[in-house]
């Protein structure tokens, strides 16, 4: 048998091949696109936005390879649906709380190190995991606070100056010399000084570093409480017109 | 107990190059790594002047022979050495950084040397941590901080020991959760502190397991600024084996060089160039009693710091202050009654010490002050500083004298004293005491203390 003839089976896939082949590089370019108009925006809210369009663009692809392959796609949509609304049911608490952590993250103003009260527990936040927020009160107890409870309650931060803090997630590629890049931010940040706290210059902290990446944190000092919407927008702004540089320096 | 495996980080390099403009072979911008024990000390390299040399040398190598490391790293700025320097066991790294960005970095570390010592209180340098300059501080402390992070994913270190003021923000940008220990050299008072400086310490600060400063004063006022760690006074010391009795010959022959008479009496003082070490104040109280004293000769032994040298960043301050220092000699009619020696070798300091009558540390402040500690050692009284950290093991006629440096008349009429001793008393118990406390101050004095806080941070 011939080359041709061993392939001719095939030969239906291919359009379901260049298909799902055109969705993954049409999700790639959209999520790049929507990360580049949202990048003064903080980066969880970023990497949402990027997921949700890859992810919509998938279903789309998906919708359109089985439609190629003959399959109507309207019974495996009802499928889906009733296993989706089953699966919402049955999780409504642990997903109301993953996504609680993931609105948290972006708007409810506290972090691991503060000191919080939310319902009748007051205690210094040790960890924020996808499911709950983790308290270690005085009496030296754990108490674990579902993190939808933090959208729905009121919190109090009882951190000094916690209404001073903004931090902004920074991570930066293995290749760029940090140390260049710490000096052109900070550099940089300075000139917001009449926006923020002369006793508390900007700093970087190192979260974790490995060979392939840095994740720090900036922690800025407002000196007005009402800035903090724009020195965020602005900060990420420069974080990333920064970080390009640095890229584009590099590949020079 | 297990061997550790320990990095080091001062900002002073252990060794310096003298590059081929100095008359060595060695192109040190060329080489990639050597072996010390190749090379030719004086001719290719010279140990550095000062404390690193002094304490952190003769520790390590102690704590290499006895066992407790089973092998150390040493970080530091020497931009005019091979990236990597092997003596036996110990292997210095250094950091090589672009030279326009060392004027930020000096601008820096001499904006707060000058703040922590209360030098000038015009200049306060308030937003020092929002100039440009900072930048460049944060551009060094955090290429260090990559230097070393990269030698423990290769080393896997057990702690990181961090020398020196300027290294204070290397232990927080190191993302490690190994123990980090700090020893702060310089005074401590945290009233010398500006309100916009203190968070940023603090940050700083609190990076580190153990904070080791030099004398009890300065751990109250750091214990004032709360640092996570904990706050240790460790005295810094030496060790004696390094010091050696000079024979006639040898004094002789350094007396020629620097032109001192067999009559004449001198009074030695052994610090860097620098306007902080009060050398000034030493030649005011020399011009008090050059009458009474027609042989008395200062002898300033020193130069610029690292820093300042050639070989190091080139920040010199060391010739301004020379000239100052000429034109009051002058003013004051001295000609002929000081000596500036420059640097100068071990061999040469020895008989410089053997030489003089006493010696003299007149610094408006100073960390701790190990030169008084060497006098000692070469059985030498010494006339201190009120404002070194040292002060506090001395009491004034017991263990040799103390002077408030504001006042030359004072540090005048102790040393009029001193070259007054011909007989009795005074001199012989001044060096008995003397040699007492250096043996407090002396490496087999420190190594347990040294041994044990490596060990239990470790091993916490």
């Amino acid at each position: 048998m011939s080359v041709l003839g061993l392939l001719a089976p095939l030969v239906p896939f291919v359009p379901v091949g260049v298909i799902l082949l055109a969705t993954a590089v049409v999700g790639w370019i959209a999520a790049f696109v929507v990360g580049r108009l949202l990048r003064q925006s903080s980066p969880p809210l970023q990497r949402a936005a990027r997921q949700l369009t890859a992810g919509t663009i998938a279903v789309i692809g998906v919708t359109l390879a089985l439609q190629a392959l003959g399959v109507n796609p309207a019974i495996l949509f009802v499928m889906i649906a009733l296993l989706g609304a089953t699966a919402l049911i049955a999780l409504r608490g642990v997903l109301a709380n993953y996504g609680a952590k993931y609105f948290s993250d972006i708007y409810v103003p506290f972090k691991v190190g503060d000191t919080i009260e939310v319902r009748s527990a007051t205690g210094k936040v040790i960890e924020i995991n996808p499911m709950t927020t983790v308290l270690l009160t005085e009496a030296d107890q754990l108490v674990s606070v579902p993190n939808d409870a933090m959208l729905r309650e009121v919190v109090v931060n009882t951190s000094p100056q916690a209404w001073k803090e903004v931090v902004v997630p920074v991570t930066v590629g293995g290749s760029v010399d940090l140390a260049a890049y710490e000096s052109e931010l900070l550099k940089s940040l300075a000139k917001l000084r009449s926006r923020l706290d002369p006793r508390f210059p900007p700093v970087l902290t190192t979260k974790s570093r490995s060979a392939q990446s840095a994740d720090l944190v900036l922690t800025l000092m407002l000196r007005r409480p009402e800035d903090r919407d724009a020195i965020t927008a602005e900060a990420n702004k420069r974080i990333t017109e920064l970080l390009e540089r640095a890229r584009s320096t590099r590949r020079t | 107990m297990p061997r550790l495996s320990i990095c080091i980080n001062t900002q002073t390099p252990l060794v310096q190059f003298r590059g081929v403009a100095g008359g060595s072979l060695l192109d040190p911008a060329q080489a990639e790594s050597v072996e010390l024990d190749r090379l030719r000390e004086g001719v290719d390299y010279r140990f550095s002047p000062g404390g690193v040399t002094r304490m952190v040398y003769p520790l390590v190598k102690r704590l290499l022979k006895d066992r407790v490391l089973s092998e150390a790293h040493w970080v530091s700025l020497n931009p005019n050495a091979p990236p990597t320097v092997g003596i036996g066991r110990l292997t210095l790294h250094n950091v090589r950084i672009d030279s326009d960005r060392m004027a930020g970095y000096g601008a820096v570390k001499e904006a707060i040397w000058g703040r922590i010592h209360d030098l000038d209180p015009t200049e306060r340098h308030d937003d020092l941590f929002w100039t440009e300059a900072f930048s460049e501080y944060a551009y060094y402390n955090r290429a260090t901080a990559e230097l070393i992070r990269r030698l423990d994913e290769a080393h896997d270190f057990d702690a990181f020991y961090v020398h020196d003021f300027q290294q204070m923000p290397v232990g927080h940008m190191l993302s490690t959760l190994k123990p980090k220990i700090f020893r702060w050299h310089i005074p401590f008072e945290v009233s010398a502190i500006p309100d916009q400086w203190r968070a940023m310490l603090r940050t700083y600060l609190d990076a580190y397991d153990v904070v080791v400063v030099s004398a009890r004063r300065y751990a109250e006022s750091l214990g004032l600024l709360s640092p996570k760690g904990r706050v240790l006074q460790m005295y810094p010391y030496l060790d004696p084996a390094d010091y050696s009795r000079p024979g006639p010959a040898a004094v002789a022959e350094v007396s020629a060089r620097f032109g001192l008479a067999p009559d004449d009496e001198v009074i030695l003082v052994v610090a860097r160039m620098d306007p902080m070490k009060g050398q000034d104040v030493a030649i005011r109280a020399l011009a008090e009693i050059a009458d009474r004293h027609p042989n008395a000769k200062l002898v300033l032994v020193g130069n610029g710091s690292f820093s300042g040298s050639a070989a190091g960043l080139g920040l010199s301050k060391a010739q301004v202050w020379r000239q100052q220092l000429e034109g009051l000699v002058a003013e004051k009619g001295l000609g002929g009654r000081v000596v500036f020696t420059g640097h100068v070798g071990q061999d040469e300091l020895d008989g410089l010490y053997e030489r003089c009558r006493f010696t003299v540390l007149p610094s408006v402040r100073e960390g701790f002050g190990l030169v008084a500690v060497e006098s000692w050692v070469h059985g030498k009284p010494a006339i201190v500083t009120q404002r070194a950290g040292v002060a506090e093991l001395i009491r004034d006629g017991v263990h040799g004298f103390l002077f408030d440096p504001d006042d030359p008349g004072e540090l005048a009429r102790k040393m009029d004293r001193l070259l007054g001793a011909r007989g009795g008393g005074l001199r012989p118990r001044l060096v008995r005491n003397g040699r007492a406390l250096a043996r407090k101050c002396s490496l087999d004095a420190a190594i347990e203390n040294e041994r044990s806080l490596l060990t239990e941070v470790a091993e916490a």
